[in-house]
Order: C-alpha cells, then structure tokens, then sequence
C-alpha cells in the first residue's frame, strides 16, 4: 500500500514539477534565453492568486490575476531587460546574471509586501480522503494531473497546429529562416514568454493550496525545473514533461528504498546520471560540435 | 628638539590620564537571519533586542550610547561565519547575539578564539551548552523541552509510540538523539524517525511513511518555514496522530495555521503577568511598540541585552574597559540578573535555567497546560 500511496504522491508532485519545467524549457529552447527568473514567475503567479484570493474576490478572479502578473512579468521582462542586453550584443553569460538580479529582486519585493514568513491557502480540496484502506488522496491531488493534461495536451496542440507554435520551433531551429520568411522573432519571443509563463500558474495556484508559499520557493521551482529541461532534453517540450513526472515520481518511491534526506539528492542522481550516460536527455537530439 | 618634543609628548600624555572618564560608545553585535527562508526569525529577535536597547539608553545605565551591529545569517552557518569575523576584527565587538543551532556552532569558535562573548537566545540543540566560557544561552536547550514534554505525554496522556520527523542539521540531529534517549526511561518508543534536509518543502511521502508508522505521537523537529510546511503536509495526508513540537514553533505564522490546531508544543514558561518592574515595562513598551503581545524569543533577545548592559556597568563602576574577557568575569562574579521572567542565574555552562511551560495551541495561541520546574 505505501508504494501505491508513494506513486500516486509522485505523479501529483511530478505533475507540478513537468508544468513548471516545460515553461522554462519553452523559453529556453525557443529563445535560448536562460530565464533563471522563471523561479520569480512562479512567485508572482502564486503570491497574485494567494492575494486575490485572500482579499475574498473568488477563485477565478484570483487565478485569472495569477495568469496576468505571470505573463505580465513574463513579456516585460524579456521586452525591458533581455532585448535590450540581447541588441547591444550581450552574452549568454550576462543575460543569465540579469535574470538572477530579477530573480532576487522579485524575491525580496515579495518579501515586503506580503512579509517573509510562509503563507498557504486554505481549502478543503487539499485534504485527503482514504480511497482504498492505507491510500489517501486528496482532490487537489486531481486537479493537479487533470490541469497538467490540459496544459500539456493544449500545448502540445498550439505547437504543432498553430502557425504561432510551429513559428515558435521554426525561432529555436533557425532564428535567421525566421526573418526570411517575414516573421518577428522579438514577437515570437514574447509569444515563448507568455506561453512560458502561462504554464507555470496552475503549478503556482496548487502550490499554495498544498506545500504553501514563501518568497524562497522560486529557486526549488528553478532547480527543478533546470533538471527537468536537461534530464528530458534540452529544447524538447514532450522530452521535459516525461523528465518532470520522471523527478517527482522517483523522489516520492526513493522513500522506499533511502532515507527520506536522501530524497531531493535522488533528483539530482538522475540529472548527473542522464549527463554521463544520455547526455542529449530523454527525447532529446544528440549534436555533434 | 627631539627633547622638547619628547617632554610635549609626555605632557600631553599625562593630560589624556588625567582627564575624567569621557563617554563611551557601546556596540554590540547580533547576527541574525535577515534574509531567506528564516528571515521571519529575525524581525523577532531584532525587535526584542532593540527595545532592550532604548531601555538601557533612556535609563543612562552605560557611560555611553548603546547601539547593536545587525548581520545577516541567513540562519546558515558560513555566512554566520563570515559576519562574525566582520564583527571581531572590523566592528570590534566584545560581545554578539546569535540565533540558531549551526550559526550559533559555526561562531563559538571565533568567539572563543578572540574572546568575544556569544550570546544565543534562539536556538535550542542541547550541545550548545558546550561550546566552552565564552558562549551562553539566555534560552533553556531542547532537551529540557523534551525532558518536560516526553514524560507528559507518555505519563499523562497514555501516548506511548513516537515518530520524530526532523531537520538533517546540528539542531535536528541533536533532538534526535535526546527522544532515543528520554523515550525508554520513561515507557515510550521511538517507532520511526525521518530526517529531512533543511532545503526540502515537499513532504507528502514522508507524511505517508509516518501515517504507516502508525504512531500515536509525532515530533516534529524543525524551524522556519519548514516546519510549518511538515505540519500542513502531515495532516493533509491524513495523519491524525498527535503533533508535538518545541519552543520554535511559537512564531505567529505557526500559530495561527489552521493545521496546528491541537498540537502541543514547549517553550520557557514567562510570566507575562509578573508585577515585577523589568517584565512589566517590557510586556507595556513592547506591546505599545509593536501592537502585538511579546513572545519568548523577544524576551531572549531583550534579556541577552540587558545582560550585556548589567556586566558592562558593572566594569565601568570599577573603571575598568569592557572586553570579552571582563564580560566573562563580570558574568561569573553576578550572582543574579533581574531579567524579564524574574531574577535569573546563569548555570555554570554559562545556560539560564528557566520553567519549561507545556502548552496546547487553541484557538491561534498556545494555551498552558502545566509547568515543568528543573534543577
């Protein structure tokens, strides 16, 4: 029973970690922007919803201010801070130090506003209720593998049905066919960022309904989403999703074999062993340089 | 010319000398976590801390103004370490507030090495009794907590099976091995025990390990966020066992989490109540101050100050100058403090001995339910 229970624990954690980690791997292989502040995206997105929420304006007011200072943040970001680095030729090293700087400011922002301690949401959909005897889940345990279906599938749909999507895989193939063909990639840049962004509000709103919130969450977020994008293959959405659900559902069945303070190194373990024997990751493409 | 500078430099010597005592600026330091996940900590030791220090300048009880040197921890050690030794060789202070289990280790060293004086009033691991002379507590260790709280639960609720979720630190490790030693002597068991890292926030497969423990009792061990993270998890998984946790835990974000309802913690027993001039002033000023009723941390932190202002008056009485080695005598020589809480006395491991209160969270506060006195 305890594996089953562990299983069903790891699918929702690996749920929320494949949401989290297929925004960034967006970003990142679309644009090759390495947006650290995705960790701060999430922030936002979970702070807004908890605020709103918490001002007793409802729920789909509260996830729809979610959505809006995720992508908000999101456009703005890429438009104020890593376009204008990106056009005086700034390297990938400099764009990575400016999206920590925001990182940390949004951290610390947060913190003033809302106060440093941890805040959660309180519902009664994050309690569990015994299934079969020893199995408990709770409905935001649902919720949170419906909500990652959608978005994925939805995603999935956008890519490869839509001329937006499919001008979003042209921008990470060939950036210079792009502009031949008379499309924008600044606009389809903000477009990687919005949709990015986007995916991490459902992870957020859960979030602060199960594990609660504080203003240091941003870098677990960053973390694993990092580990996801490379274990599933770097520019790979579908590669980063199975990578996502692959974490969490190996940290929750470690327990049964490890110490539970080994539990976040298992993470880890899988990243190192994927850059060793698989480099190229899960579904990724192996290149020659 | 040599000569008669020499007789210039001689005169002007002997006038220095001969001048009266002219006031003497005091700083102390305080290394707190300011930022990160514990950042919360220390808006509420800063604020005890601070009070103290307006009370000893209003009442002129130093030469010289008072003011305290804040760095941040972030309740980790090796920035600890880092803001220690700014504080010894640039700030030169002779004596430093800390908080936390591993920053308050991480530090003793330095502290004894340069003769500084140590001063934790927020961290519980029980080895931090042993730290040597220079290091003191001006908070009771955890294990005087589980030795008050163990012993009731066995004893007096008939709670005899314990799990023990706790943080892989000084701290955590230290709590652990006090419940496998406490829990035999008086009936109890220790069925299970899950050490988490301190960075972890995900905690749904431990609550289902402990759920398959089976036990009546959980302790949980941890600080900051974290532990509120446990506490919210565990029950959300649906473990129902009774929680238990020590003085850390009464912070008001923890109090007032809907999941802590029921739970039973420790914490040094503070009559705020007391008629005594030092607790009276400070529970008014305080709750003017701040628009909140003080806990024991603010109490710590404001009696850790008050320490440092009695044992530097007493030096300058006897003109002597106030350094970490004369801090330490002055110590030694005292043989009571009137602190908040009442009239105190350091045990010779340089720990204060106080009442550990066990209390039930009710309603948002933590309730009494008895009162555990130790020699």
């Amino acid at each position: 029973m305890l594996a089953i229970q562990l299983a069903i624990t790891g699918l929702q954690t690996g749920a929320l970690y494949a949401l989290t980690a297929v925004g960034f791997s967006l970003i990142f292989g679309s644009t090759r922007i390495f947006h650290f502040a995705h960790g701060a995206t999430f922030v936002i997105a979970a702070y807004f919803f908890y605020g709103v929420f918490g001002a007793g304006l409802g729920l789909l007011p509260s996830i729809a201010a979610a959505g809006l200072g995720a992508v908000a943040f999101g456009v703005l970001l890429d438009r104020l801070v890593y376009a204008p680095i990106q056009r005086h030729e700034g390297s990938f090293f400099t764009v990575f130090v400016a999206s920590f700087g925001v990182g940390i400011v949004v951290q610390n922002l947060i913190g003033m506003v809302f106060g440093r301690g941890f805040v959660t949401v309180n519902t009664p959909l994050s309690r569990s209720v015994e299934m079969i005897p020893g199995v408990y889940v709770s409905p935001l345990a649902w919720i949170a593998i419906l909500c990652t279906a959608i978005f994925l599938g939805a995603l999935q749909f956008f890519l490869r049905r839509t001329h937006t999507g499919m001008a979003l895989r042209a921008l990470a193939d060939n950036p210079e066919l792009v502009r031949t063909f008379g499309l924008n990639p600044r606009m389809i840049a903000a477009t990687a960022f919005a949709v990015g962004s986007v995916l991490v509000v459902p992870a957020a709103v859960i979030t602060s309904a199960t594990t609660g919130l504080n203003p240091a969450i941003g870098h677990h977020v960053m973390l694993i989403s990092l580990a996801a994008t490379i274990v599933g293959g770097i520019g790979s959405v579908s590669g980063t999703m199975l990578a996502g659900l692959l974490l969490g559902l190996a940290e929750s069945l470690a327990l049964l074999v490890v110490d539970s303070q080994w539990t976040e190194a298992v993470t880890f373990a899988i990243l190192f062993a994927f850059i060793i024997i698989r480099p190229a990751g899960l579904l990724g493409r192996a290149t020659a340089h | 010319m040599t000569r008669r500078f020499t007789l210039a430099g001689a005169i002007v010597s002997l006038a220095c000398l001969a001048m009266p005592a002219v006031a003497e600026e005091h700083t102390i330091g305080a290394i707190f976590p300011l930022s990160g996940t514990n950042a919360v900590y220390g808006d509420v030791f800063m604020s005890g801390a601070d009070l103290a220090v307006e009370h000893i300048n209003a009442d002129g009880v130093l030469s010289g103004p008072l003011s305290i040197a804040y760095e941040d921890s972030q309740a980790l050690p090796q920035p600890a370490v880092v803001a220690m030794t700014k504080l010894v060789n640039v700030t030169g202070v002779p004596y430093t507030l800390s908080a936390f289990t591993g920053v308050s280790k991480a530090i003793s060293t330095l502290a004894t090495r340069n003769s500084v004086v140590g001063v934790n009033g927020g961290g519980v691991g029980p080895d931090l009794a042993e730290l040597g002379d220079y290091f003191w507590n001006v908070i009771p260790l955890a294990n005087l907590e589980m030795r008050a709280v163990v012993p009731f639960l066995v004893e007096e609720r008939g709670l005899k099976s314990f799990a023990l979720v706790y943080v892989d630190d000084p701290l955590g490790d230290a709590m652990h091995e006090e419940l496998e030693t406490i829990l035999p002597e008086v009936g109890g068991e220790l069925v299970d025990s899950f050490s988490v890292p301190t960075t972890a926030q995900q905690f749904s497969g431990v609550a289902a390990q402990v759920r398959a423990s089976g036990a009546d009792v959980v302790y949980v061990a941890s600080y900051g966020n974290q532990q509120l993270q446990i506490v919210k998890q565990l029950r959300d998984n649906g473990v129902d066992a009774q929680l238990v946790a020590y003085s850390g835990y009464a912070v008001p974000d923890a109090l007032a989490l809907p999941e802590s309802e029921g739970m039973i913690i420790t914490g040094q027993g503070v009559d705020f109540d007391s008629e005594d001039a030092v607790t009276k002033r400070f529970v008014e000023d305080y709750t003017a101050k701040f628009d909140r009723a003080p806990t024991a941390y603010n109490v710590n932190y404001y009696n850790a100050v008050l320490v440092y202002g009695a044992l530097a008056a007493a030096i300058e009485a006897e003109g002597g100058e106030v350094t970490g080695e004369a801090l330490l005598e002055a110590r030694r020589a005292t043989e009571s403090f009137d602190l908040v809480g009442g009239t105190v006395s350091f045990q010779d491991n340089g720990t204060l001995l106080f009442p550990i209160q066990v209390k039930e969270i009710r309603d948002g506060a933590a309730h009494a339910l008895t009162s555990v006195t130790f020699d």
